[in-house]
């Protein structure tokens, strides 16, 4: 296990460092200079321009100039961010735990209710109810993030006003008491983790109700069934437990999904993380901060994958017991 | 005579299926007794296994037990009761085993709860008492070092092994009646002896009666006490065992210990019987086996043969009961005669 | 003929008619739900692909944009008009149109590479194949959306053309797995080997053999492609990076309706809709073609 686990971490290393490369390989193909944004703007301090100049080796032939790159980002120096005026790595060091609470409650709520609904499904397979709620999943794996975003929003704070109209916390914040702040956190959690939670429900559920029917068939269910066991038991002791597993692995595969409908729901909901840093990068053209969201994303799918495959090789006795 | 333990009376199962009505089980009917072994033996397609699930009520849709077939165990009718009461006796006064130890268990979790499962939910136990009760009878399975091997996974034992945890999963509750569909074939040679012994040998121990369901005759041999012969999805002959072996009645009977290859013996060729078994959803008027049937005659197109008294305990599907000087003169099945003008 | 080995008539009946394409098609449409799936789809193609006609405005007019503007839904407008009072429906029946064209013509571009990619990368093997293998692993780390904006941002002002070809070099990465596979497959198969003995050149080998296993996947993957590129092109355009206006996309029409979604719900709602519904017949029918496909 713990051999696959260095491989592994190894194998995620050499991702991150292609990724770099291709990072590198956008910067300088783009059209200008990369730093113009950077070096022209009037705003930003000469000293800061010195420092570029000097980090990046701006005047270098471009092997160079890579490995300067690569250099640097090992050190977690991503760029610095105009729009902001402080270093990338700190506008979206401070912003990733947000994101990290949006798409960590919107994982675990997904999962928790796409389950629940494969098992309804399956429970009374062919009926009306499996027809609908197949005929609910799809409507909803087939709605883009930000549309479904926009509507919550429409209509649960504009035409009935049940929740907060964004941002991570009140204005009053500071000001209430330990159990305030909590409820308010909660308050204004709930919109955005609640979307996102739904559109990947829906995937969930298509996939774990096709997996539980996948195992239905095999022999151990019918053994199960000679030991008189209820339907329900089996399915949900029996079934269920070898079904999961390869659920397992959509939780490293829906990362990549996860993410783009984590920035879009902060976007419209101001919820202030990485993703609404991002967002706005894109108005202000603030290319570093573009940059690092695509790294530090990229980093964060290559983990979930990492977890999501140790997960499954504990999670399967077959695959434990080396 | 005493009450038979299990009594079946006109089984009727069919599959209703897109390319028509399969009746598996068309018609069979027999006792099995407290403490014997029953053996059931027929090449595949002759609806054995479907009757050995139909006790159960392990049919499942497109497959209909069909209303009017009687099966009766301790009481009751088991084609009529209610789903929990079903459950009741499955595991606990009938259970099963089948044929592939590789897949009947569920490979995520240790054979030893596998077992236990069948305590808890029968017997109430709580976890610890049914893990000892489930060890226990690992042990009285032969299987060494039960209580390591209880808390390994089914893809760490062999397949011998496996079959030992699904004899032991069969028997926890003591049941009245253990019904062992092809139990061995999936064995090496070696491992299919022994495991019959322990069969046989847990058999004398708890008391149950084995329905052996088999297509392998020497299994009848060395396992059962009486024995049905099945074609096509009905019962053709039924004898006490050593009286089948010495005096086969029904030609298909005859035919399937003809085709058992003798150590001894010089065979050239092995004997088969010529033509397959016909489709289920087409059973043929008249006598089923007419058309592989060196002894056939219009007799046996014109009427489908009931079950003849041939001698005593010993029945036979054949009209030869009534003609029976036609066994001298065999002559082609009918079947080879239709396959050379094809050709 | 003489010296010509003639086909029996056994042979003749098992060989297969239809293409493999052909036969997806006929299967998929046995099943109700595809049927409804593949009219759906059909009118929304037909409407964009006769916009001029269908569409009650001309979608770029401004006709009058102190008196016409912002207006709900009614009877001349059913779909309202936005601020600069362009008729809403015109617009979303153009959007149709080009979401469409963008959808279909990325996921040419990314079926191109994908399949250029996979078989070369399965033919060559050894070191060349490990490598492509890890490149396709780290494009897959960053989220497609991610690495449109990444690249978009370093570009602006991009014309629909360039659009199209960014969208479709995003989009190769899965279907390029799947070829590879199936090269590699049949680099190993027997009646490869048997083919060469028999003197087939490695293009001829390809040709028939390759080739027809690729088409249930690729089939497939297009379907679903396309939806996906739709989705993501109104995301970028709801973003202000995708189809530079006055151009009417899906995604910009919600755009132009981002600053007040509550006082102007209809730029957000109807485009939507319609996004909803061409993506849910897509994944039906791609579906019900995987489906198909697998059953053989």
């Amino acid at each position: 296990m713990l051999r696959y686990l260095a491989q592994r971490l190894g194998q995620a290393a050499v991702i991150v460092a292609i990724v770099a490369a291709i990072t590198f390989a956008l910067i300088h193909l783009a059209p200008g200079d990369p730093f113009s944004a950077v070096m022209d703007n009037p705003n930003v301090s000469e000293t800061v321009r010195q420092t570029l100049r000097a980090q990046y080796g701006l005047d270098r032939p471009l092997p160079e100039q890579f490995v300067r790159y690569v250099n640097l980002l090992a050190h977690g120096q991503l760029g610095w961010s105009f729009s902001n005026d402080r270093p990338v790595l700190e506008v979206l060091g401070s912003a990733l735990p947000n994101t990290l609470l949006l798409m960590g409650v919107a994982l675990v709520g997904s999962f928790a209710l796409g389950i629940l609904i494969a098992l309804i499904q399956v429970a009374r397979r062919g009926s009306v109810i499996d027809h609908t709620l197949s005929g609910i999943s799809l409507f909803f794996f087939s709605m883009p993030d930000f549309w479904l975003a926009i509507l919550t929003l429409l209509a649960f704070t504009y035409w009935l006003p049940v929740f907060p109209v964004g941002g991570t916390v009140d204005v009053m914040h500071e000001y209430m008491g330990l159990w305030g702040r909590f409820v308010d956190r909660l308050y204004h959690l709930a919109l955005p983790a609640l979307t996102l939670m739904l559109l990947a429900s829906a995937v969930v559920a298509r996939y774990q109700r096709a997996a539980l029917l996948d195992v239905l068939p095999a022999d151990y269910i019918r053994t199960a069934r000679l030991k008189g066991l209820t339907e329900r038991e089996i399915l949900r002791r029996h079934a269920l437990r070898n079904a999961l597993l390869p659920i397992i692995s959509l939780v490293g595969l829906s990362f990549p999904a996860l993410l783009t409908g984590a920035f879009f729901v902060e976007k419209i909901f101001a919820w202030q993380g990485m993703g609404y840093a991002v967002m706005s990068a894109i108005g202000t053209r603030d290319y570093p901060l573009v940059v690092g969201g695509v790294i530090i994303g990229s980093i964060m799918v290559t983990l979930g994958s990492l977890l999501s495959d140790l997960l499954y090789a504990w999670a399967d006795p077959r695959l434990r017991s080396h | 005579m005493t009450a038979p333990l299990l009594s079946i009376r006109d089984l009727h199962t069919s599959f209703y299926t897109e390319s028509g009505v399969a009746r598996a089980v068309d018609g069979v009917s027999f006792d099995i007794g407290a403490g014997e072994t029953l053996g059931i033996v027929g090449e595949s397609g002759c609806g054995k296994s479907v009757t050995a699930l139909s006790i159960l009520r392990l049919i499942q849709p497109p497959g209909r037990i069909e209303t009017g077939s009687v099966i009766e165990f301790e009481g009751k009718n088991l084609v009529t009761l209610g789903d929990s009461e079903i459950r009741d006796i499955r595991g606990n006064r009938i259970s099963m085993i089948f044929q592939e130890p590789m897949s009947a268990l569920n490979p995520v979790f240790m054979v030893g709860d596998q077992v236990a499962e069948v305590a808890r939910v029968h017997a109430g136990m709580g976890r610890r008492d049914a893990w000892e009760r489930a060890v226990e009878m690992l042990e009285l399975t032969g299987m060494p070092d039960a209580e390591a091997r209880a808390r390994q996974y089914p893809h760490q034992l062999s397949g011998g092994m496996r079959q030992r945890v699904l004899i032991a999963m069969a028997l926890m509750m003591k049941p009245a009646l253990v019904i062992a569909d092809e139990p061995t074939t999936a064995l090496d040679v070696t491992i299919q002896a022994q495991i019959l012994d322990l069969l046989l040998d847990l058999q004398k121990k708890i008391g149950t009666s084995i329905l052996m369901i088999t297509h392998d005759l020497g299994v009848i041999a060395e396992t059962a006490s009486r024995v049905i012969v099945m074609y096509a999805g009905e019962v053709v002959e039924q004898a006490e065992v050593d009286e089948l072996f010495a005096k086969p009645h029904h030609p298909y009977t005859e035919g399937l210990m003809h085709s058992m290859p003798h150590i001894g013996h010089d065979q050239e060729r092995l004997n088969v019987i010529p033509g397959t078994v016909p489709a289920p959803t087409e059973w043929p008027t008249g006598c089923r086996f007419r058309e592989r049937c060196p002894y056939s005659w219009d007799l046996c197109e014109r009427e489908h043969p009931p079950l003849y008294q041939i001698g005593s305990g010993h029945i036979s599907r054949c009209h030869l009961a009534i003609e029976p000087e036609r066994r001298n003169n065999p002559h082609p099945p009918l079947v080879v005669e239709a396959g050379v003008a094809a050709a | 003929m003489p010296g010509q080995i003639q086909d029996s008539a056994a042979t003749r009946a098992a060989r297969p008619r239809e293409s493999p394409f052909a036969l997806g098609v006929r299967r998929i449409l046995r099943r109700p739900s595809s049927r409804v799936a593949f009219f759906v789809l059909g009118v929304i193609v037909l409407v964009g692909l006769l916009a001029p006609l269908v569409a009650p405005y001309n979608p770029s007019a401004q006709p009058d944009i102190v008196r016409l503007k912002d207006l709900p839904p009614s009877f001349a407008h059913p779909f309202g008009t936005d601020p600069y009072s362009r008729d809403v429906l015109s617009r979303v029946i153009y959007g149709a149109r080009l979401s469409l064209m963008i959808g279909v013509l990325a996921t040419i571009v990314s079926l191109t590479v994908g399949v250029a990619y996979g078989a070369v990368s399965g033919y060559a093997g050894g070191f060349l194949d490990a490598v492509m293998m890890r490149v396709l692993d780290a494009f897959l780390s960053i989220p497609r959306l991610l690495l449109l904006i990444g690249a978009l941002v370093a570009w602006p002002r991009l014309s629909i053309g360039a659009l199209v070809v960014f969208l479709g070099l995003t989009g190769w990465f899965g279907l390029s797995r799947i070829v590879r596979g199936q090269v590699l497959a049949l680099k190993h198969a027997e009646f490869v080997t048997a083919a060469h003995a028999l003197g087939a050149s490695r293009r001829r080998i390809l040709w028939r053999h390759l080739l027809p296993n690729l088409v249930s996947p690729i089939v497939v993957a297009s379907t679903l492609g396309v939806a996906h590129v739709i989705v993501l092109e109104a995301g970028l355009s709801y973003l202000g990076i995708g189809v530079p206006p006055p151009l009417a996309s899906w995604g910009n029409i919600i755009y132009d309706g981002a600053d007040q979604p509550a006082a102007l719900w209809w730029m957000s709602l109807f485009p939507g809709l319609f996004m909803v519904l061409t993506v849910m017949t897509l994944n039906i029918l791609g579906e019900a073609l995987r489906d198909a496909y697998e059953r053989r």
